[in-house]
């Protein structure tokens, strides 16, 4: 194999490993021929990379198809749930650096802060109800789906999901225990091992919501909904995008309002301190809470563009 | 995928299945001859990955079919029906080019 040919047969690590079996030796071919003896441009790789992400987004069922208004509705939907992971790994972060915010805040200049946070808070509730009765409502096909011997699909996946969870566990109950015997000092950074656990069982959780997040695309993929179960599905969909967007512009407020009556809160130095209120947790933060609430605005749009074929059917 | 210019400098309508159905509805072609051959009828021209990717949907909604080849140019061609969607798709176009034609009192010859 030529050095130009391994060349090209390394942008199909894009791709998903079932597409690469059977489309790889001809698709590394037709881009020899394209580019006959030019070398590929950076504008050529991130063409070739893009379509290997939507192959296999299209693989996980994200990707939808146009022609077909169930298909493309299901992928807006599972778009909207997988943002919605995101999303709440955000929120993770967002509870975590706004504790006890009120107190540190001066008298007179709470009433904005405490009603965004509030309205966040219920939202968040409204979102987790949502995506609760979701499940609820797709548990009859999922049933029908196990007992059609649909399991082994997913066998591998929630077998990890559920490791994931039981070491998860093991491990929060000791550290918790753990921080129960520090002070508030200790725990917001002054012990430096407790910070480091802190957020190595912060990304286990993530995993774990990652992973649960996985088995539930590819059980969605494979079951079959009937339309009616469907609608509601995507209408579900559609409401969860509108409490992270919500929710989004909310926590803008509060950083606003925090910021302006409160810097030191947020940099977490002494009271009455003057210093800037923007800080790289919270600009994380909002960052991964735009962007899940954009991938979940596209997956709304996918819904929309099939929902007057999903409702007349 | 890119989009030729047309000579005022607006950019051709395009849509990869409907453009590789009716490239195959000529006979058997590979990827890159395919992306000539559309190139060339509708100044469409069709990344790599935006071709494997409709050639894949295609091939799963059993409008197209590869062919055995010895070569690692895989030849794909239109199947029945591929045919009657590519026959409908045509349709469904020329209807709205006729209204379009009617509406703007253009000759059949200045549409040709």
């Amino acid at each position: 194999m030529t050095s130009r040919r391994t060349d090209l047969s390394r942008l199909l690590a894009w791709y998903p490993p079932g597409w690469r079996e059977r489309y790889g030796e001809e698709f590394v071919a037709m881009m020899e021929d394209e580019l006959d003896s030019r070398p590929p441009t950076i504008a050529f790789r991130a063409s070739v990379a893009w379509s290997g992400l939507r192959e296999r987004g299209h693989g996980a069922g994200l990707a939808g198809d146009p022609g077909d208004a169930a298909l493309q509705a299901r992928a807006g939907s599972l778009v909207v749930l997988c943002s919605w992971t995101a999303f709440v790994l955000a929120g993770a972060s967002y509870a975590k650096l706004t504790e006890h915010f009120a107190r540190a805040m001066p008298m007179g200049t709470r009433s904005l802060a405490q009603l965004s946070f509030d309205v966040i808070f219920v939202l968040a509730l409204t979102g987790a109800v949502v995506v609760a009765t979701g499940v609820a409502v797709a548990l009859p096909s999922f049933t029908r789906f196990l007992k059609n011997r649909g399991g082994t699909r997913l066998r591998r996946k929630a077998a990890v999901a559920v490791g994931l969870s039981v070491l998860e566990v093991a491990l929060v109950v000791p550290f918790l225990i753990w921080a129960h015997h520090l002070s508030s000092v200790q725990r917001n950074g002054a012990n430096v091992p407790y910070s480091v656990t802190f957020v190595g069982l912060a990304l286990l959780a993530g995993g774990v919501l990652a992973q649960w997040t996985a088995v539930a695309v590819t059980a969605a993929r494979h079951v079959d909904f009937a339309r009616p179960v469907l609608r509601v599905e995507a209408t579900f969909a559609v409401v969860l995008a509108t409490v992270m967007a919500a929710i989004t512009g909310a926590t803008v407020i509060w950083w606003g309002s925090v910021g302006r009556a409160a810097p030191w809160f947020l940099q977490g130095t002494p009271e009455g301190t003057s210093v800037s209120p923007i800080t790289l947790n919270l600009v994380l933060t909002v960052t991964l809470m735009v962007l899940a609430t954009s991938s979940g605005l596209f997956g709304v749009q996918r819904i929309a563009r099939s929902w007057r074929a999903l409702t007349a059917a | 995928m890119t989009r030729t210019p047309t000579a005022d400098g607006r950019r051709r309508p395009n849509d990869p299945p409907l453009l590789i159905l009716t490239s195959l509805a000529d006979g058997p072609k590979h990827g890159h001859a395919l992306a000539k051959d559309v190139a060339t009828f509708a100044g469409v021209v069709l990344s790599p990955g935006a071709l494997y990717g409709a050639l894949t949907r295609l091939e799963e909604r059993g409008l197209i079919e590869p062919l055995e080849s010895d070569d690692r140019r895989r030849p794909y061609r239109i199947t029945g029906a591929g045919v009657t969607a590519l026959a409908e798709a045509v349709t469904d176009l020329r209807r709205i080019a006729d209204v379009g034609a009617s509406r703007l009192k253009l000759a059949s010859t200045a549409l040709a």
